[in-house]
């Protein structure tokens, strides 16, 4: 797949959206909650992957991760720059704070039919496991984008703690994890 | 490992029509290629175009200007012989026009039979009427030169004198119809006895 989209072959990029779309999409709309600013999210993501993809560094790490990174990004540029504009940092900080627990909710069987979905069963599942302090933190930096400091005063929990617990969510997930590759081909 | 954290969020179905948007905003870019291509082309080819042509003109801008260089030498050598001839008188003559002081300079050549003319400072004429200047001779009033002066600068002229029979008494100018008259007919700017 990386090597047919670095050799610009249009057909490659349509079946890395079929692919990657719904992933994409189930991302950004995780952190911007609003459809159309998802998929403008995904628009940017699929121009900017088939404009660089040549920089992709396979010795560096799978595709997909690559393309996530980049979606998730985009979507929390999105997501301060809409924070910034309408000031209602305090309204998201509650919405996110009641949903934190939807991104481990187990999905509805039907989305078993999209490509990658034993991937997404592992990764949720690594997820999951996570104690809730852990998790905590590894969502409110992931999902929203917020530093050390910021999750520190959101969780009114000091620096260290928040340190600890993240680097501890970090090798548990890693420990969970370091098998997965690619699904695409 | 957070790499993959993404991929823990549950997946969404994309509208049907967003397929085709996002695939014709990735692929626009690529597809203008050609399109830059011929533009370019089109401006290097343009280039090209402008340069041969600006050097063809150039060309010929340099050779107007040497042939006019030689004119202008060969006019000085001639104004140089006439002004310093020891058969040539100088006359100046002041004048007054529309509240301004000027001069008629005459530089009269009497072993050709020419006069040099050299007005200065005369106030441009209406657009109905022009100076005409007028040889003085034994025989009344000749019709020497017609000057409309639209503009604020000098006039030099070259006059080849009446016929033979006729003796230059002296010159005059005055203010005239536009197409000139045939005899003095408005008023006299000067009038000058040799």
């Amino acid at each position: 797949m990386v090597r047919r989209l670095k050799a610009r072959h249009e057909h490659a990029l349509q079946e890395l959206y079929d692919a990657l779309a719904p992933w994409v999409l189930g991302l950004a709309y995780r952190i911007l909650h609003d459809e159309d600013a998802a998929e403008e999210v995904v628009g940017d993501v699929f121009v900017k992957v088939w404009r660089h993809v040549h920089k992709h560094d396979p010795s560096r790490g799978p595709l997909v991760p690559w393309i996530l990174s980049i979606a998730r990004n985009r979507a929390l540029d999105e997501l301060r720059r809409r924070q910034r504009w309408w000031r209602k940092a305090d309204r998201w900080g509650r919405a996110q704070g009641a949903g934190a627990g939807e991104e481990v909710a187990t999905p509805g069987p039907h989305e078993a039919a999209v490509p990658g979905w034993p991937l997404h069963r592992e990764v949720h599942a690594a997820l999951a496991t996570l104690p809730d302090d852990l998790r905590r933190v590894v969502t409110l930096a992931y999902f929203e984008g917020l530093s050390h400091s910021q999750i520190a005063r959101r969780l009114q929990q000091p620096l260290g703690t928040v340190k600890t617990r993240l680097r501890a969510a970090h090798h548990k997930l890693a420990d969970q994890l370091a098998h997965l590759k690619d699904w695409l081909e | 490992m957070t790499d993959w954290l993404g991929m823990s969020v549950p997946p969404r179905t994309p509208r049907p029509d967003l397929k085709g948007r996002v695939l014709a905003r990735a692929l626009a870019r690529r597809r203008r290629w050609p399109l830059a291509l011929a533009a370019a082309l089109v401006v290097v080819a343009g280039g090209v175009g402008s340069a041969w042509w600006a050097y063809g003109r150039i060309d010929a801008l340099g050779a107007e200007r040497d042939r006019l260089a030689a004119r202008v030498a060969a006019l000085e050598d001639t104004v140089s012989s006439f002004i310093h001839d020891p058969a040539t008188r100088l006359i100046q003559v002041p004048v007054s026009t529309g509240g301004r002081v000027g001069t008629v300079t005459i530089f009269a050549d009497s072993a050709r039979h020419r006069w040099l003319v050299r007005c200065d400072g005369l106030a441009p004429n209406a657009r109905d009427q022009a100076y005409q200047l007028w040889f003085v001779t034994d025989k009344g009033m000749q019709p020497a030169a017609l000057m409309a002066m639209d503009r604020d600068q000098p006039m030099v002229m070259g006059l080849p004198l009446p016929q033979a029979g006729e003796r230059v008494m002296g010159a005059a100018m005055s203010i005239e119809p536009r197409a000139g008259s045939t005899s003095p007919s408005g008023p006299l700017v000067f009038h000058l006895d040799l």
